[in-house]
């Protein structure tokens, strides 16, 4: 147990030294293990773990959906997206700053990244914005919140990483991301109509569309949106009916969704061969530098658990007199403050090896508590003073103050608060529909 | 510098001379990246084709898995030494106000050469897996593929970003206006 303490704070100062997050956590591990079991059985199971790992089949999902999200996000999707929600929201008092949630919770839905959400949002929604004089405090921070969807609503890079820390089933934590997702953008909704209720002036209406333009916005999205009821429906096992019987694996699930919007981009020719080239160089970039992570964080999960952290840390629950809803709460109270200085992947790396096996131990769902985590981590990105997401919109925008985004985004914060209570209260509005999967 | 065709760093490839090595050297850098991303447009269309053959025809691509095991090895491992040359690891950069230029810079040297230094003995033991798997002929299920080119190939990508790292730490030191010190924006 000391040794995991000892570990831990070394990884940390690592990697406040700027050693990357996989290497630190890969030679902390490496080093405790060979100090528990010598230097050869070490090396021997930072070798294996290297071998397997790059061999794992469940793995590939990885690079599949993250290229999935770039060749949409080529074929101009955000625009269009922006414009259908506009079409149906915008006639209404604060529809801009609504319809801004809709398209990000609808770019989230194809893209897994919340800070490429709010970035990319932030180039399409908030000229529109400005247009009609919105609030910068509503704008930027409908942005803000509307972005953290990113990581939640399927598929999400975070919940692939969880899933293949743990060991849950990606599919079923795809899953259970749609409700607390929709969850999340009704709320978000009742904030911004909050906000408008206070002051009108924050979010004047903008012109109402005709239903002529309506169907024709949609006409613009309807293969996007094909796509995204073909993945997540052949991955809950909804398009296992005759005569077609798709049923998809997360991996399988992913390569249709690649190739899908491969075949999109190419029909509405957004995508010429370098613009290709381009995207799948970034994808296997940001895939062999979410492996290293991956690598190093089970190497020192490895040493943890030899060095009996989660035995540890159950018997000092235990002898606390400490109740599994208490100990939650305090592991939440944790996220949150680590939420205000560490960005989301990182929080998670650091946390999930040391808590998961803690929160399973006192009979926690693991897809309950990857959910948790996520929506947790979401609130973080959004926490004054350093949520992530607002740095990104400041990056983007420039002449907005981060204290009015700051400002704008605390009846985002109360609802996502709201929202973390409910799903902690009615743990069944993450587990419905992953348990009904079967 | 930024290569509109890649979105690359040119910076990876101008450490050489004229313009006849420049052209080789940014070969040799680009062509392992090249590979993934040629592999992973592979690893779409065999799984799409593979869901599509066993959906509607009941006719499944029977190595598809092993196939798919053997791309992400390629595709991960190709693309390291670049990702960890281009400094595009994911970092906490929380603390980087507190460390002046110059010891921005001797933290910089220091992490890359004990980046370089720790990855060589994970690269050397796994070649000796892919040694062992060789003497014992061991072979994929299907397709029948030798394990041990898969480790060699594993040992060599990694060896290869444990060597960069040196480079890049030597760099830092002999010629700093290469690789100014870090503090941008973590991932």
């Amino acid at each position: 147990m000391t040794e995991a303490i000892v570990g831990f704070a070394a990884v940390l100062v690592l990697v406040f030294l700027r050693m990357p997050i996989a290497i630190a956590m890969g030679v902390v591990g490496f080093v405790g293990y060979a100090e528990l079991r010598g230097f050869r059985a070490s090396i021997s199971m930072v070798a294996r773990l290297i071998i397997d790992s790059a061999q794992d089949y469940g793995l590939s999902v990885v690079p599949l959906f993250i290229l999935m999200g770039l060749f949409v996000n080529k074929g101009g999707l955000s625009r269009e997206l922006y414009r259908v929600s506009y079409a149906f929201l915008g006639h209404m008092r604060g529809g801009l700053a609504m319809a801004t949630i809709v398209a990000c919770a609808g770019f989230a839905a194809i893209c897994g990244s919340s800070l490429a959400t709010a970035a990319t949002m932030s180039k399409v929604a908030m000229p529109q914005m400005r247009k009609y004089k919105y609030a910068d405090s509503l704008s930027t921070a409908s942005i803000a919140a509307g972005g953290t969807l990113g990581i939640l609503i399927p598929p999400s890079v975070i919940l692939v990483i969880y899933g293949l820390l743990t060991e849950t089933s990606i599919g079923k934590l795809f899953i259970a991301g749609v409700i607390p997702g929709l969850l999340g953008v009704v709320l978000y909704l009742v904030a911004v109509r909050y906000t408008v209720a206070r002051n009108p002036a924050a979010g004047p209406a903008g012109e109402p569309t005709s239903w002529a333009d309506r169907r024709q916005a949609l006409m613009g999205i309807w293969a996007v949106l094909l796509l995204f009821f073909l993945v997540i429906g052949g991955l809950y096992g909804a398009l296992d009916v005759w005569p077609i019987h798709l049923t998809f694996s997360p991996t399988e699930a992913a390569g249709v969704g690649a190739a899908g919007a491969f075949l999109i981009a190419l029909s509405r020719r957004t995508l010429s061969f370098s613009g290709t080239l381009q995207v799948l160089v970034e994808t296997v970039h940001t895939t062999a530098s979410l492996f290293a992570v991956l690598i190093g964080a089970w190497v020192f999960s490895n040493f943890v658990n030899l060095a009996g952290l989660p035995e540890g840390l159950k018997a000092f629950v235990t002898s606390a007199g400490l109740g599994p809803t208490t100990v939650m709460l305090m592991i939440l109270g944790v996220y949150l403050v680590l939420g205000c200085v560490f960005e989301s992947l990182s929080m998670l790396l650091l946390t999930v090896p040391i808590f998961f096996p803690l929160v399973v131990g006192l009979g926690f769902d693991p897809v309950w508590f990857g959910i948790i985590v996520v929506v947790v981590t979401e609130i973080s990105l959004i926490t004054p003073p350093v949520g992530l997401n607002v740095f990104v919109l400041k990056g983007v925008i420039g002449d907005v103050s981060t204290r009015t985004i700051f400002r704008g985004v605390t009846p985002f914060w109360i609802v996502d608060i709201v929202r973390l209570a409910l799903l902690v209260l009615v743990p069944w509005l993450v587990l419905f529909l992953p348990d009904s999967m079967g | 510098m930024k290569d509109p065709e890649t979105g690359m760093d040119d910076s990876a490839t101008t450490t050489g001379g004229g313009p006849r090595r420049l052209g080789l050297w940014r070969c040799i850098a680009l062509a392992p990246t090249w590979l993934a991303a040629g592999v992973l447009f592979l690893l779409m269309a065999m799984t799409f084709a593979d869901v599509i053959l066993r959906s509607l025809a009941n006719n499944p691509i029977e190595s598809a898995t092993e196939l798919t095991r053997l791309f992400m090895a390629i595709l991960v491992f190709a693309s390291l030494p670049m990702v960890s040359w281009k400094g595009d690891h994911i970092v906490v950069d929380l603390l980087d106000g507190l460390f002046s230029a110059t010891l921005a810079r001797v933290r910089d040297i220091l992490m890359d050469l004990v980046c370089g230094f720790v990855l060589f003995w994970p690269a050397v033991r796994v070649w000796d897996l892919a040694e062992r798997a060789r003497e014992f002929g061991d072979v994929t299920e299907y397709i029948g593929f030798p394990q041990h080119i898969i480790g060699w190939f594993i040992a060599f990508f990694t060896l290869a970003t444990a060597v960069l790292y040196v480079v890049r730490g030597g760099l830092r030191i002999f010629a700093p206006s290469l690789f100014p010190p870090s503090g941008g924006s973590s991932r």
